[in-house]
């Protein structure tokens, strides 16, 4: 422990410490929770959400009566997923640019906190956000599960642990793109790294094809190596198609997909905080 | 600063913060930015030196477009400086401990609009590391020490420009700085509010802390600070005490005579002095005439039996030394353009 400043007047300042640079990430975390908390997006997105989930109600009702629970089961496990990776693509970009647009910054950063603590901050705070959404969708689902008569097995709760996971990765990889550029650009950035990351196995596929233009365009050959290189392989956290189809997740590969998630989230959050470091606030 | 002639103060030492009484220094400070798609380079800052002693209350002043806010920025670490340094408190701006003793306020500062003036100053008191009670104390009583109490618990997305200016005085003084670091505080407030402001800047020079503040308001600089910095297009073209520079810029006297009986002689001796300007008073004569003549005018008006009743550096405003610090600059880049 590092010794507390005291001013003049008797204000006791506890700036270094990890305890203090626990702090201020936590303030910076809480307030961005409670930035989204109060933002018609994030509103907008959960509204959406619940209405499909209650939209599959209907929905089931068309299904013969044992293919009831099953139908709300891979609905659910398309779409939650689906939604809340929209919300860390939109918000995770968005945040950050609105500290920077409406000059709030100016008000945080000349305080004794690192650039990177902040930055820590904003990302816990929407992973924490994230947590608190897929677990509002989660509920609702699982009631409309049970209503239809199925009941949530270890095995799904376990698809929807993977989908957190790729909610982080998607969240770190927005942050970078948004230390780096334009809200509009970073969307899109971000929106390339989740439609490429998620296909990642097909362009593996096509590389180790014998034909095709990712054979025999060595342009394209390049590109797509140097894609499945740098993107992150989201389709390892999006197993709900072998669930469905009866497959337990073994916990050794939850583990395992886990850890590369980590590994993703920490490379990500080092770069955006290297990013953000040199960045003039005009 | 005392016993100090005011142009050897401008030469800073070259190990900046050496001095226990030296807060802030800034060093050759320069900052060039890059706009638009061929990153063409914009001068904000080419020659910023200046320094800040303990206790003292400094006020910045430049017109529109000088490089205040940029310089302010650089010392607070928002903005890297293309060359020079700034050192606080003897450190880099990037070292959280020298920020710490720092209270800054934006020019036009914004807050999160969600949040209630309280709920602003106990978010900024957090990363200080300010215990729980200690914030909310705090935050009560600045929220009464800047007029915000009936507003405390609203939204800011309501708030006007000035009360959003209270909002941001209050939080930058949440850790109960050393150094007030202020862009353009008088801004956006009403005639009353501009005086409460005032009033509190008073207050805390007062209290021993020294505030350093910008302003293109020549009057409130004159009656706050007792030092000035003067910015123009990115250079720092005078700087100390106010009073210093005022006199030392004071090319001519103002000298009262009383006259001897028969006035006429004694004002036909008075001629030989260049007298750039003179009038008669009911006791006597007033002359104005170049400083350096001052010695001469004693001397004749001995001889002619006249007496000294008043001799008086004719004081510059800060508006004409202001200008003329300028204007001069302008002429002497326009002769040889960097
Ligand atoms: N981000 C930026 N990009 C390009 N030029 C900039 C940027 N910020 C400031 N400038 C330029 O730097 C110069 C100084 O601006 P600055 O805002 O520091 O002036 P100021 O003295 O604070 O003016 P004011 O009295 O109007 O507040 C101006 O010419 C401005 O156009
Ligand atoms: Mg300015």
């Amino acid at each position: 422990m590092s010794a507390p400043h005291t001013t003049a007047s008797g204000v006791v300042l506890r700036t270094s410490g990890p305890l203090a640079a626990l702090l201020r990430m936590s303030a910076v975390a809480s307030n961005t929770v409670r930035e989204a908390g109060r933002a018609k997006l994030f509103y907008g997105l959960l509204g959406a959400a619940i209405l499909l989930l209650a939209f599959s109600i209907v929905l089931s009702d068309l299904a013969l009566v044992d293919q009831k629970a099953r139908l709300v089961q891979s609905f659910g496990l398309a779409v939650i997923p689906l939604v809340c990776v929209a919300t860390a693509t939109l918000m995770g970009g968005l945040l950050l640019h609105q500290e920077l647009d409406r000059k709030t910054l100016y008000a945080i950063l000349p305080k004794p906190i690192a650039r990177s603590e902040f930055l820590i901050g904003k990302f816990v705070g929407m992973a924490a956000l994230l947590g608190i959404e897929l677990g509002v969708l989660v509920l609702c689902w699982w009631g409309v599960l049970h209503l239809r008569g199925g009941t949530l097995t270890g095995a799904l709760v376990r698809a929807f642990g993977l989908a957190y996971v790729e909610l982080l990765v998607v969240t770190a990889v927005a942050l970078v793109f948004s230390a780096l550029s334009r809200p509009v650009l970073a969307g899109v950035l971000t929106l390339g790294v989740v439609v490429v990351g998620r296909t990642n196995y097909v362009l593996a596929d096509l590389l180790a094809a014998t034909k095709g233009v990712f054979v025999e365009v060595p342009a394209m050959r390049s590109l797509g190596k140097l894609l499945v290189a740098v993107v992150p392989d989201l389709s390892t956290f999006a197993v709900a198609d072998p669930v469905l189809q009866g497959w337990v997740v073994p916990w050794a590969y939850c583990v395992s997909a886990a850890l590369y998630g980590a590994a993703w989230v920490a490379a990500c959050v080092v770069a955006a905080a290297l990013l953000f470091e040199r960045r003039d606030f005009t | 600063m005392r016993g100090y002639p005011a142009r050897r103060r401008c030469v800073i030492s070259q190990a900046i913060g050496e001095s226990a009484q030296t807060i802030v220094a800034v060093h050759q400070l320069a900052k060039t930015f890059r706009v638009g798609f061929w990153a063409r380079p914009v001068a904000a800052l080419r020659q910023v030196t200046f320094e800040m002693r303990r206790g003292e209350s400094l006020g910045y002043l430049g017109p529109n477009g000088s490089g205040k806010t940029t310089s302010i920025k650089c010392m607070l670490g928002l903005i890297a400086p293309s060359a020079g340094q700034v050192a606080l408190f003897g450190r880099p701006p990037s070292d959280p401990l020298a920020r710490a003793r720092v209270g800054f306020l934006a020019e036009s500062p914004y807050f999160y609009d969600y949040l209630t003036p309280n709920e602003v100053l106990d978010y900024v008191a957090k990363l200080y590391g300010i215990d729980g009670p200690t914030r909310r104390k705090r935050s009560r009583a600045l929220l009464g020490q800047v007029g915000l109490d009936h507003a405390a618990h609203r939204p800011l997305r309501g708030f006007s420009k000035g009360m959003l200016q209270r909002v941001g005085i209050a939080q930058s003084l949440i850790a109960d700085p050393e150094l007030l670091v202020w862009d353009e505080p008088l801004s956006g407030l009403d005639p009353v509010g501009r005086n409460e402001v005032r009033e509190l800047m008073g207050e805390l020079r007062r209290q021993g802390k020294s505030l350093f503040f910008s302003s293109h308001v020549l009057s409130d600089i004159e009656s706050l600070c007792d030092a000035v910095c003067i910015l123009d297009q990115g250079v720092a073209v005078a700087q100390g005490k106010l009073t210093d520079l005022l006199r030392a810029d004071a090319l001519e006297s103002v000298a009262h005579l009383g006259l001897p009986d028969d006035g006429g002689a004694a004002l036909l001796a008075l001629q030989a002095v260049p007298l750039s300007h003179w009038e008669p008073l009911a006791d006597g004569q007033r002359v104005v005439l170049p400083t350096a003549q001052v010695a001469e005018l004693c001397r004749v008006a001995v001889q002619a039996g006249a007496t000294l009743r008043e001799l008086n550096p004719r004081r510059d405003s800060l508006e004409q030394l202001f200008l003329r610090k300028a204007v001069t600059r302008r002429q002497d880049s326009v002769g040889s353009p960097a």
